[in-house]
């Protein structure tokens, strides 16, 4: 039984080591060119060490010319403004799909689930054109518009937390005297916080790594992050050493607020998941 | 209650919030009224065109500024290093765009200056990033380069530049082969270019005993052995993407001494077996495949393929000449960047050739708003044969005395002497679209799937076994054959 339990032991760690070199391996090389001049990036191996730790080169350099600081103010932008509004209207139809029993409550929560089943990509030629018409492209608020829509995922998260909070909360507060948008605002909103965190951390990673929506409604000015990186490409030929270095200047800010903020990642995933 | 229902029709707005992917009625109208507008003002437009040209260009020439002073024009560029420079190497290896190379940037300051217009130059990393855009009818983009559309996509995008007719008067037999549908030309090419043939480090092929590219096959043959005896790898082919798989196009030509053999493969039922000009190129290049004469490793991209023959990892590369100049720029701090030379391919059969082609699309937006003063500014590049040399080509337009870049004088020098031919590049005829048309239906056109799935099919596990390359070979002539026969295309005189 000893040797059963040391042996589930050992490949427990076995397991859990390579694993972790499936998620660490790809990084080494990342690092190693973003410290390589370009020359040693062209004649050595992707897994060799760079000559110099201290070659700041490419960080000065993506800053400089990839406009990286004025890019991540971009990205901040958009996410703030797009989640706030996201989490403020996620909230209010989840309290009144869970809360309220009204005609149509069911046909309205498939659809929200419908939109989990349609591919953004097939319907972005028709959404582009909409909102070509509204005269946003090229600008922030096109792209705050398609990230603020509510999501059936944030609806499953909010729903989940919604039933644990009891319906005494709010009826009391009825007896009270406080209508619905009070209740609401005074009671569920502030006991949907760690929904709410959950919601803002799992879109805020998705929306700052996407590059379709934004490469493709907004042009040099107003870019985001990802879309500078971009930049750097070329038709033919990629400085990747400089795209390196800007790619861990962009995983510094992501890696910080997951440090902070990653209990309500876990909980908002297995709580998505009970619901 | 009353609340409830409030908070329902809240709920049925923040759905169609999220479900914008619908389209009415009114939408359908606004898009025809776009439509029509759009038409009409390219009616108008069309109409006005000789005019305007005519009269632009001589108050142009009275007042010494353009008719469009004023006008703003937007180009978009895929040609990034024409307008932010070449990619280089200072003294420490670390990489910096030369701006001294922004070729496009110079000459549009001095168009500016000169007409008193405004342009305003985008650089785009490749063409799919316009297709948005056109799909709505935005007129922001004025001008704009695009070499891998198709000719419907030419048609669709593009105003008209001239008449075939037109063209040919201005450029010769070149224009037959720049983007044509119907009777009118899509896209003016101002250059031309000597495409397929040997870009190398002359450094490399000395140092293996050979002063230049040896003229025979089998010379060529015995010159790669001798580079891959000394380390160093003869060829960067650069697999890993298919593009670079064009050039086995274009050497079936110089293998047939015939520049029509892609649409000539409708001739016959076979074209990949080895008795056929396609077959034997591929098999050449598969050749070179078995004798380990292409790179070993994985290059992750083009510049670093290009980089090994600037550094002498490589010996060279069988591309045009558009690839000279980035590799020479790419050549260490403390050498010559002209040890990076250019030479026609060796002789495959039917003699040395190169594939000289018009080079450089650019073409005005169907939807621009500024056609008149686009054109004046292509005109511009067109007349220019220091920007055209600059950029690798040769100017071609008939009355512009062109400058030939050093690099190619070999190629002229040759031609003369009749050590060497010119393959004009073919125009995508009828037959060509059929030919193209069996590829596509047979699933072997997109990303020269018919040169790649031959040229993969041999392991280098076991590079004596030609067995499964047999076989692909049967399977993509059987495929050729049924779709010919199901398309009912046949070669048309």
């Amino acid at each position: 039984m000893l040797r059963e339990s040391k042996l589930y032991r050992v490949l427990r760690y076995v397991f859990l080591i390579a694993a972790c070199l499936f998620v660490i391996i790809p990084i080494i090389p990342l690092v190693f060119m973003a410290f390589k001049t370009g020359a040693e990036y062209s004649t050595t191996d992707v897994l060799t060490p760079p000559n110099n730790w201290f070659n700041t080169y490419n960080f000065r350099y993506a800053i400089r010319v990839g406009r990286l600081p004025q890019a991540l103010l971009n990205t901040a932008i958009i996410l703030g403004v797009s989640l706030s509004i996201q989490v403020l209207f996620t909230t209010m139809v989840s309290y009144v799909l869970h809360r309220f029993e009204f005609r149509g409550k069911k046909i309205i929560y498939g659809l929200f689930t419908l939109t989990m089943f349609i591919p953004v990509v097939t319907t972005q030629t028709v959404v582009f054109q909409i909102v070509y018409r509204l005269k946003l492209v090229n600008k922030m608020p096109s792209v705050i518009l398609l990230y603020s829509g509510v999501g059936i995922v944030g609806i499953y998260i909010m729903l989940n937390l919604l039933s644990s909070i009891s319906k005494e909360l709010d009826e009391s507060a009825l007896i009270d005297g406080a209508n619905y948008f009070r209740i609401y605002r005074s009671i569920i909103l502030p006991l949907l916080k760690p929904a709410c965190t959950t919601l803002v951390i799992l879109n805020g990673i998705a929306y700052y790594n996407d590059f379709y929506i934004p490469n493709l409604y907004l042009n040099k000015d107003v870019q985001t992050f990802t879309v500078a990186l971009y930049e750097f490409f070329g038709n033919m030929a990629t400085p990747f050493e400089i795209v390196s270095a800007a790619i861990l200047l962009g995983i510094v800010p992501i890696g910080i607020a997951y440090l902070f903020l990653q209990k309500y990642i876990f909980y908002g995933l297995s709580g998505a998941v009970k619901s | 209650m009353k609340i409830k229902k409030v908070l329902a029709i809240f709920l049925a707005v923040i759905l169609a919030f999220s479900l914008v992917a619908c389209k009415g009625e009114d939408d359908k109208e606004a898009d025809k009224k776009l439509s029509d507008e759009s038409d009409s003002s390219s009616d108008k437009s069309g109409d006005s065109k000789k005019d305007a040209k005519d009269n632009g260009n001589d108050r142009a020439k009275d007042e010494g500024k353009s008719n469009f002073s004023g006008t703003t024009l937007r180009v978009y560029t895929h040609m990034g290093n024409r307008v932010l420079g070449e990619e280089k190497k200072d003294e420490n290896g670390n990489t910096y765009r030369d701006e001294s190379y922004a070729y496009l940037k110079h000459l549009t300051d001095r168009f500016m200056e000169e007409t008193g217009m405004i342009v305003e130059l985008n650089v785009i990393t490749n063409e799919d990033e316009l297709r948005p855009l056109f799909q709505v009818k935005d007129d922001s983009v004025d001008v704009y380069t695009a070499p891998n559309w198709s000719l419907e996509e030419w048609a669709a995008y593009a105003e008209p530049y001239f008449t075939v007719e037109e063209g040919i008067e201005q450029y010769g037999e070149y224009a037959l082969a720049m983007p044509t549908v119907g009777d009118y030309i899509y896209s003016v090419m101002p250059g031309r270019a000597y495409n397929q043939a040997v870009v190398y480090n002359e450094e490399v092929i000395k140092a293996a005993g050979y002063n230049e590219i040896p003229a025979t096959l089998a010379e060529f043959n015995d010159m790669c052995e001798a580079i891959k005896a000394m380390g160093v790898t003869p060829i960067s082919l650069h697999r890993i993407e298919n593009w670079p798989l064009a050039t086995v196009q274009d050497f079936a030509g110089y293998v047939a001494g015939n520049a029509n053999v892609f649409a000539e493969c409708l001739k016959t039922e076979n074209p990949f077996s080895e008795d056929a000009p396609f077959g034997k190129t591929i098999k050449m290049y598969t050749e070179w495949k078995a004798k380990g004469y292409f790179e070993p490793e994985i290059y992750t991209d083009f510049g670093v393929a290009m980089d090994s023959v600037a550094y002498g990892r490589a010996a060279m590369m069988l591309f045009g000449s558009w690839v000279v100049p980035q590799i020479q720029g790419r050549v260490p701090d403390g050498k010559d960047p002209s040890i990076i030379k250019f030479a026609p391919a060796p002789d495959f059969g039917q003699g040395r050739y190169v594939l000289a082609a018009p080079a450089d699309n650019w073409a005005i937006s169907k939807f621009s708003k500024n056609k008149e003063a686009a054109r004046e500014y292509i005109e511009y590049i067109a007349n220019d044969a220091k920007f055209i040399a600059d950029s690798g080509f040769i100017a071609n337009k008939k009355g512009v005395e062109p400058i030939v870049p050093e690099l190619y004088a070999i190629i002229d020098e040759m031609v003369e002497a009749g050590k060497c031919n010119v393959l004009l590049s073919p125009a995508q005829d009828e037959n060509y679209l059929a030919n193209q048309e069996i590829l596509t239906e047979a699933g072997l056109w997109a990303d020269y799937k018919y040169v790649g799935l031959l040229f993969d099919a041999l392991d280098m596990a076991n590079p004596n076994d030609w067995s499964a390359y047999e076989k692909q070979v049967e399977a993509q002539n059987k495929a050729y054959a049924m779709y010919k026969e199901e398309l009912g295309l046949e070669w048309k005189e």
